[in-house]
C-alpha cells in the first residue's frame, strides 16, 4: 500500500504540469517573424506584423496583417483577432521602424514591451525604413524566401562585410542610455528590391540625423568595431581624380585583412582632443591605375593613406556637425579623462562638435595580386 | 559526541557544499546591486567582501577546533549547558528554517517566472518537496555528493559569461575607483551578503574526514565563489554600458540573452533548466541543517520527521501568504538583516567567548 502512494502521488501532480494541458501545434501558432512600426499621413501608429504560414496547401506562404493601435501590446488585440491560432512574438527577427517615426524624436519607449517582456529575444534586428514600412514588409524575395530570413541575411552579411551596422535590440538599448555614444542602425531602402543603403544615425534622443552610405559606413564601423569580429571580405573602391573615358576610371579597389585603431585622448583648454590612429594591412584587387604597380608601391601607398585620411575627416566633420558621437568618443574620454567627461556628460554631442579630432591612416600593403599591370 | 561513521564527507564535497549554499538567486541581480552603489567599480568590492567572508569563516574554524568531534549544537551544550544549547540550537534550526524556506520560495518563484509561467507556485513547492525530502532525509554525506555532482554538471554556465566578453567594451570598467573607495565600501552591505553560507562549517567540520584540511577548503570554497561572481559581474558590466545596467532587474540573465549562437537562438532557456539545479544546492543544505538541529534538540537521530514537517508547512505556508515579487524583496531584506548577525556578529561573538573561557581555565589551573 505504502509503496503505491508515492508513485501514484508523482504520477497524478505531474498530470497537472502545463505542458499536458496547454500544447500549442506549430501549424495552428502564427510566430511573428517581422514587426513594423510606421505613422501614417495623420501621425497615427501603424504596426506590421508578417508571420510565415505552416499549414499543407497554404496559397501563400506568409500573412501579413497591419493594424492602427496605441502601443505594440495594443496592436496585440487586433492581431490575435484576425489570425487563426496564437500569437507569438517571441521568435521577432527584425524590427522595422519607418523613418518617419524616428524622425519624431523620443519615440524610444514603444519599444518598453520588448525589453520589458522577457519572451522577446533581445537580438531583434532594428532597422530603420526610407519610405515605407508597408512597402518592405510587402516584399516578396523571388528567391522565395521568407522575407525575415532574407533581411536578416542581408543584414548579418552585410555586416560581417563591414557595410553596415547590425543593431540589435539590445545594442540600440546600449547607445540609448549610454552618455558617451549614440544609436546607429540598419537602413534599407526599397527601390526594386529591399536593399540595406548604410547606417542610420540617431541623436541621443533616437531622432533621426543623418545616414551614411555604404562606403563611410565601412569606414565608420572600421573605427568603431576595430577589435570585435574579423574583416572577412572588405573592399573599398577609390574613385579617380579625373576621369577618361568610359573604362579608364583610375579606380582602385582593395581587400582589407586586418584594422587596428587606436584613440588617444586628451583635454586642455575646455576642449577634448582625439588622436585617432588607424592601421591596417590591405591586399589590392582590382586597380585600373596605368602605372607599373611594383615601382610605385610607394606612391599608390600614399594615396590609399591620403583619401582614407579624408574619408574620415569629413566624417567627423559630418558627426559633428550633427553633435551626435556614433563612434564612442564619449567612451573613451570616460574611460581616460573621467573629470572632465563627468563635467559634459549630459551634452557629450555639443562637446565632442567643440572637440579636435586628428586623425592619421597607415596603409600596409600586404600584396599586389598576381599581375603587376594591365594597362597598355 | 556523535557517530560520524559512514557520513564522512571528503574535502571536495566540503568544499562545493558551502560553495553551492553560498550561491543562490541573490546572484541574478548581484551586478545592479553593486552598480547602483558603486558603478562600475562595484566589482572591487566583491573582492573585499571575500577577503571578510573568508576572515570569518577561519574564525568559524577556530571556533570548532575547540570541540572537533560534534556540531555547533555539541560545542554550546559543552561550553553553555544542556538548557542553554537548546535554546542556542532552536534559535540557529528557526534561523536556517528561515533561510532554507526564502530560498526554497525563491526557487518556486524562479522556476514560475522563466520556466513554466502558468504553473501556481503551491504546485512547484509540492513538486519540489519529492526529490527534496528524498535526498534531504538522508546524511549529509549524500547532500554533499549531491552538491558536486550538481557544480559539475553546471559549471559550463561560467564559460558561457567569459564568452560574453568578446561581444563588451573593456573600456567601460575605466577608470578605476573613478569616484573613489566611498561608494565601493558602501557596496559591502551587499557583497558580504553573498557569501552568506559558509557558516554551515559550524555543521560540517565534525563530518569533515581530514579535519587539518578545514580551513584551506573553506578558503577555497570561497574563492570559488568570488570567481564565480566576479566573472558574472565583469560580464555584466563589459557587455552593458555604466547608464543603462541599473535599468535591468536581472543583469545575469540579460547578458545571456546577447550572447547568440548559430544552432541556438535563446541560450537562456537551456541555462534556466540547470540554473535551477544551482539553486536546489543552496536550499538543500540549508534545509538538512535546519531539521538536523530540530531533531538534536528532541535528541533524536533521524530527522525525517522534522523534514517532513518543515516540507508541509512550506507549502502551507505559501498557500496562505502567496508570494508577490513585492514581499519577497521585503523578505530578502528582513533575511539579510539576520543574516549580518549570524553569519557575522556570531561567529566573532562565539570566539571571543571561547577564547576568553580558555584563558580563565589556564588561569584557575594554575
Amino acid at each position: 500500500m505504502k509503496r503505491c502512494v508515492l508513485p501514484l502521488l508523482c504520477v497524478s501532480l505531474l498530470m497537472m504540469l502545463t505542458s499536458c494541458g496547454y500544447q500549442v501545434p506549430l501549424e495552428d501558432t502564427t510566430i511573428v517573424f517581422v514587426l513594423g512600426i510606421d505613422l501614417d499621413e495623420d501621425n497615427n501608429l501603424i504596426f506590421y506584423e508578417s508571420s510565415p504560414v505552416f499549414s499543407k496547401g497554404a496559397k501563400s506562404q506568409r500573412d501579413i496583417y497591419h493594424t492602427k493601435a496605441d502601443t505594440i501590446r495594443d496592436s496585440r488585440k487586433f492581431f490575435d483577432a484576425v489570425t487563426g491560432g496564437e500569437v507569438s512574438a517571441a521568435k521577432i527577427q527584425i524590427l522595422l521602424l519607418g523613418k518617419r517615426v524616428v524622425e519624431h524624436g523620443d519615440w524610444f519607449p514603444i519599444l518598453d514591451t520588448m525589453y520589458r517582456n522577457s519572451n522577446f529575444s533581445i537580438n531583434t534586428r532594428v532597422v530603420i525604413v526610407d519610405g515605407q514600412v508597408s512597402d518592405v514588409v510587402n516584399y516578396n524575395p523571388e528567391s522565395n524566401a521568407l522575407l525575415a530570413v532574407y533581411l536578416k541575411n542581408d543584414i548579418d552579411k552585410n555586416h560581417k562585410r563591414t557595410r553596415t551596422e547590425k543593431g540589435t535590440l539590445q545594442q540600440l538599448h546600449s547607445e540609448f542610455f549610454d552618455k558617451g555614444v549614440t544609436p546607429a542602425l540598419a537602413n534599407v531602402k526599397k527601390g526594386k528590391k529591399v536593399e540595406v543603403t548604410g547606417t542610420a544615425l540617431l541623436n541621443n534622443r533616437g531622432k533621426y540625423v543623418d545616414s551614411l552610405d555604404l562606403s563611410e559606413s565601412t569606414l565608420y564601423l572600421f573605427l568603431k568595431h576595430n577589435r570585435k569580429h574579423q574583416i572577412s571580405y572588405t573592399t573599398i573602391t577609390i574613385p579617380a581624380e579625373k576621369e577618361e573615358g568610359i573604362f579608364h576610371k583610375n579606380d582602385l579597389s582593395f581587400e582589407v585583412k586586418t584594422v587596428k585603431s587606436k584613440v588617444k585622448t586628451s583635454h586642455d583648454e575646455d576642449r577634448f582632443k582625439f588622436d585617432v590612429k588607424i592601421s591596417m594591412s590591405v591586399a589590392i584587387l582590382e586597380s585600373l591605375l596605368p602605372v607599373d604597380m611594383i615601382s610605385h608601391e610607394k606612391e599608390i601607398k600614399k594615396t590609399i593613406e591620403d583619401r582614407l585620411k579624408t574619408g574620415y575627416e569629413e566624417l567627423f566633420k559630418k558627426v559633428q556637425g550633427h553633435k551626435i558621437d556614433p563612434f564612442g568618443f564619449g567612451i573613451y574620454a570616460r574611460a581616460y579623462q573621467y573629470e572632465e567627461f563627468k563635467k559634459v556628460e549630459d551634452n557629450w554631442g555639443q562637446a565632442l562638435s567643440e572637440a579636435d579630432i586628428n586623425v592619421t591612416v597607415e596603409v600596409d600593403i600586404k600584396s599586389m595580386g598576381t599581375v603587376n599591370d594591365t594597362s597598355k | 559526541m556523535m557517530n560520524v561513521q559512514g557520513k564522512q564527507i571528503s574535502i571536495v564535497q566540503y568544499i562545493l557544499l558551502i560553495h553551492g549554499v553560498q550561491v543562490g538567486v541573490g546572484v541574478l541581480t548581484l551586478p545592479r546591486d553593486v552598480a547602483e552603489k558603486a558603478g562600475t567599480d562595484g566589482w572591487i568590492g566583491i573582492i573585499i567582501g571575500w577577503f571578510i567572508a573568508t576572515i570569518t569563516s577561519l574564525i568559524i574554524i577556530q571556533i570548532m577546533k575547540k570541540y572537533p568531534n560534534g556540531t555547533i549544537l555539541d560545542l554550546l551544550k559543552h561550553y553553555f549547558g544542556k538548557w542553554a544549547a537548546k535554546v542556542g540550537g532552536g534559535i540557529l534550526a528557526v534561523y536556517f528554517g528561515l533561510l532554507a524556506l526564502y530560498s526554497f520560495i525563491t526557487e518556486a518563484m524562479f522556476i514560475q517566472a522563466w520556466v513554466l509561467p502558468r504553473v501556481s507556485i503551491f504546485l512547484l513547492l509540492i513538486l519540489l518537496s519529492i526529490p527534496s525530502y528524498l535526498l534531504v532525509r538522508n546524511n549529509i554525506q549524500i547532500i554533499g555528493r549531491y552538491s558536486v555532482v550538481v557544480f559539475l554538471m553546471t559549471i559550463w554556465i561560467l564559460v558561457l559569461y567569459v564568452y560574453s566578453f568578446k561581444e563588451g567594451q573593456i573600456l567601460n570598467l575605466l577608470p578605476l575607483l573613478k569616484e573613489g573607495w566611498q561608494p565601493v565600501v558602501k557596496t559591502l552591505k551587499i557583497s558580504i551578503i553573498i557569501y552568506v553560507g559558509f557558516d554551515i562549517a559550524f555543521y560540517l567540520y565534525p563530518f569533515l574526514e581530514k579535519k587539518e584540511n578545514a580551513s584551506i577548503g573553506v578558503v577555497i570554497a570561497n574563492t570559488i565563489t568570488m570567481i564565480a561572481y566576479l566573472i558574472i559581474t565583469l560580464g555584466a558590466f563589459v557587455v552593458f554600458s555604466p547608464d543603462e545596467i541599473t535599468k535591468f532587474n536581472e543583469p545575469t540573465i540579460t547578458v545571456l540573452k546577447v550572447i547568440e549562437l548559430t544552432f541556438i537562438e535563446r541560450l537562456e532557456i537551456v541555462v534556466f533548466a540547470f540554473y535551477i539545479f544551482v539553486m536546489s544546492t543552496k536550499v538543500l543544505p540549508l534545509m538538512f541543517v535546519s531539521v538536523f538541529s530540530t531533531s538534536w534538540i528532541f535528541g533524536k537521530v533521524d530527522h525525517s520527521k522534522p523534514l517532513f514537517w518543515f516540507l508541509v508547512i512550506s507549502v502551507i505556508y505559501v498557500l496562505l501568504f502567496p508570494p508577490s515579487v513585492r514581499m519577497d524583496l521585503i523578505l530578502a531584506k528582513e533575511i539579510h538583516r539576520i543574516s549580518y548577525l549570524f553569519s557575522y556578529v556570531f561567529p566573532i561573538c562565539l570566539w571571543g567567548y571561547v577564547l576568553i573561557h580558555g584563558l580563565m581555565k589556564r588561569r584557575s589551573l594554575n
